[in-house]
């Protein structure tokens, strides 16, 4: 019976991408025979609210399910392999309600990339036509890939139960399912990392060299960028889920269930952000080494202002996170004895993120800050990266800091050493610190290349070695602590599941507006360099358009996504009911 | 239980509001357009060709981007409030006229890395910036009258420009 339903599951998978992916090419040979011919320039028309917007709205909603959809199956297997090496079974069901998920927001993703595969062709001919001239085997073997994918994925989910007895083969399966995504994602970056830092084509756009047009300067650190913001987007989602299955449950057993389950996505989704400004670095610098240009417009250019938007997101979460951690702190016995940490901590957060939003100017554009000045007139120097970098640590640590507090605070130190070890701790905390601002006032005194390659690195080596030296102090000091009494999972008020809703409220918001820099750092190109886009949407919009843009974008994912957690509600109901039949 | 659901439906909107209010609000509004090639009238003015020439390094050049208008510590580039009499001083030490020095230092910018530099700077006729001939002559005569005596004139510096695009100008950027 268990493996008629494996097959089922699987058939239905394929079928369901087969048709979805049939439909989209019945609707684009139809609409081309249907809609009047493109352009002399090869463009098609979106009625009323352009082709830009229409495609800009398809492709980051399909980018955000795409994102779940490959980020989620990273951690539901290391939760499978955790549950399976402990034997614990609150792990194992937890990678199975992320698999639950991840399944079946697969057919809208699939969806979403339908309709933006029927749109790119018939909205813009001539340009997806370069592209497949240029890049054209790689769109078959997307295909391919995503066909292997969906039949490991539907595999993965169906053969759960049979495979209960055979744990090690199933996480293999799992694994094999994030090779399949991690490849889709390489290809995918391949497209991006072409129209952004082309390579491998003549000045004319003429093929020279396949394998240099696939392997561009983005490539690889856009796809390790990609891998790490959409395991940090997917727990953030999961966190939103459990939040969502918090505030509908009905039993104390759920309550607590679901509380833990936010609790651990959320970790994963800070713990994860943590290495995203590195990759971001890295990512950057291969910019910069494609186009000294594309750089600094994308850095201190028109979109110098998003940079202040950013700090505005980041701050925000780091300021939910924090938040959520403090109240937390209620469900842990011996828990308040760290209230009176909390009201410092806030101090820290707040003024760090008071430095941050601080404008390195008031110039609109790069060109502007030329002529008036690179600095802002009544702030002088307050705003630039020295003293930015310096606050976007301290918070960063003070945010380790609620994280390290709330994992102890129901716990006692029982070595002979504890005084010693608390003493160091408070040592190391405030030795990096200082050692973060000294840096951070020394670099307004160095040429901004001193500052951006030896002293920030330094800045955030000496962090990184701080939360460390504390997590591993804090790992031998608390082994066989003495336990004040266990976590009350579920014990917590409505207003912290809010704080995890805005946390995956506010990623989603910040990977829209993020996606929106980067393919605007092509300018006025399709393919920058090669291709020019002609089009009458060929110029920037204001901050303010695009922010309304990001805004219904985000709007219309969390509709689909409520969809989803609705629709997994009603299967679990339905199972329950079979079950009892 | 439905409570809860439109709390949590308001939490998504509230932030989102939020948000979007910040972005129409807070932050300042301009669109960017894609630059307008300019096409030169035969026997342009010194003058006017200077004006263009400002135009297009603030705007279509991108020259900014790099290049600070006054010397500052950490800048990329050299300072354009005095590039053109260091330009001509360098052309007097290579042994070749202002007027060549300065269109090789735009058309085959690798062959003239500035002292204490590095070699960052795209030719300019090519893509993304795409300068015309027109408006390469306007960019030199704008340069040169920062320090320097303008020499460049349209059409006359035409031939000159043609001949080194031919010769220099084909060769890639490394």
């Amino acid at each position: 019976m268990a493996g008629k339903d494996v097959k089922k599951g699987v058939v239905k998978g394929i079928l369901k991408l087969s048709l979805t992916l049939g439909c989209g090419f019945v609707l684009l040979f139809l609409l081309k025979k249907i809609v009047p011919g493109p352009t002399e320039d090869g463009y098609r028309f979106f009625p009323l609210i352009g082709s830009r917007v229409w495609v800009w709205v398809v492709a980051q909603l399909h980018l955000n399910f795409a994102a779940f959809v490959l980020g989620v199956p990273i951690f539901a297997v290391t939760m499978e392999f955790l549950g399976w090496r402990k034997t614990d079974e609150r792990l194992d069901r937890i990678a199975y309600d992320f698999t639950k998920l991840f399944t079946l927001a697969y057919t809208l993703t699939a969806v979403m990339g339908a309709i933006l595969m029927v749109s790119l062709p018939l909205l813009y001919p001539r340009f997806i036509e370069h592209m497949f001239r240029i890049l054209g085997p790689t769109w078959w073997a997307y295909i391919l890939f995503m066909y292997a994918e969906v039949f490991v994925c539907y595999y993965y989910f169906y053969s759960w139960q049979k495979m209960k007895d055979k744990k090690g083969l199933h996480v293999l399966i799992g694994v094999l399912l994030n090779v399949m995504g991690a490849t889709l994602l390489l290809i995918t970056s391949a497209w991006v990392g072409y129209m952004t830092t082309p390579g491998g084509v003549s000045e004319t756009g003429e093929l020279i060299n396949r394998w240099h047009a696939i392997n561009t300067y983005m490539w690889i650190p856009l796809s390790l960028h990609r891998l790490v913001a959409n395991v940090v987007f997917g727990a953030g989602i999961a966190a939103a889920y459990a939040a969502f299955r918090f505030i509908t449950a009905t039993t104390e057993d759920e309550k607590a269930y679901y509380d833990w389950m936010g609790y651990t996505s959320a970790m994963i989704a800070i713990g994860f952000s943590l290495i995203l400004p590195g990759i971001g670095y890295l990512l950057g610098v291969e910019i910069y080494s494609f186009n000294e240009q594309m750089g600094i417009q994308l850095m201190g250019g028109f979109y110098a202002w998003l940079w202040v938007m950013q700090a505005i997101l980041i701050g925000a979460i780091l300021f939910l996170i924090n938040y959520y951690l403090w109240i937390s702190l209620n469900k842990m016995p011996g828990g308040e004895r760290y209230f009176r940490y909390v009201k410092f901590l806030f101090i820290v957060v707040f003024f760090g993120y008071i430095i941050w939003l601080t404008p390195h100017s008031v110039a609109l554009s790069l060109e502007e800050a030329r002529r008036i000045g690179s600095y802002h007139p009544a702030l002088g120097k307050l705003g630039v990266m020295a003293s930015k970098n310096t606050a976007v640590i301290v918070s960063y640590m003070a945010t380790f800091i609620s994280f390290a507090i709330f994992r102890m605070s129901n716990k006692e130190p029982t070595v002979s050493w504890a005084k010693a070890g608390q003493l160091l701790r408070a040592l190391i905390i405030v030795v990096s610190s200082v050692v973060v601002l000294v840096i951070g006032v020394y670099s307004y005194m160095v040429p901004s290349v001193t500052r951006v390659k030896v002293l920030s690195p330094i800045q955030f080596g000496v962090f990184f070695l701080a939360i460390l030296a504390l997590y591993i102090l804090d790992s031998r000091m608390y082994k066989n602590a003495r336990i004040i009494g266990e976590p009350k999972w579920g014990r917590m008020p409505e207003r912290s599941q809010y704080a995890l809703i805005g946390i995956t409220v506010t990623f989603t918001w910040l990977m829209g507006m993020m996606g929106y820099m980067r393919s605007g750092g092509r300018m006025f190109w399709h393919v920058y360099g090669i291709m020019k886009d002609t089009s009458p949407d060929a110029y920037l919009p204001t901050h303010g358009v695009a922010s309304v843009i990001v805004t219904i974008v985000t709007l219309l994912f969390f509709f689909m996504i409520g969809f989803v957690f609705w629709s997994v509600m009603k299967l679990e109901k339905f199972a329950e009911k079979r079950r009892a039949g | 239980m439905k409570a809860g659901v439109l709390k949590l439906l308001f939490v998504v909107l509230a932030i989102n509001l939020f948000f979007t209010y910040i972005g129409l609000y807070f932050l300042p509004q301009s669109e960017s357009r894609p630059p307008k090639e300019i096409k030169l009238q035969e026997g342009i003015s010194q003058g006017e060709l200077i004006r263009l020439g400002e135009k297009i390094v603030f705007g279509k050049g991108q020259c900014m981007v790099c290049h600070p208008m006054k010397a500052e510590t950490g800048m990329r580039a050299p300072a354009i409030a005095t590039i053109g009499s260091t330009m001509q001083k360098e052309a007097a030490k290579r042994g070749i006229s202002a007027e060549e020095y300065l269109f090789i230092a735009l058309i085959a910018p690798s062959k003239h890395v500035a002292e204490g530099f590095d070699d960052i700077m795209p030719p300019v006729h090519k893509p993304p910036t795409s300068l015309n001939e027109g408006e390469l002559i306007a960019v030199a005569a704008y340069l040169q009258s920062r320090g320097g005596k303008v020499t460049v004139s349209y059409p006359g510096s035409i031939k000159l420009l043609k001949t080194l695009i031919s010769k220099e100008g084909g060769k890639k950027h490394e």
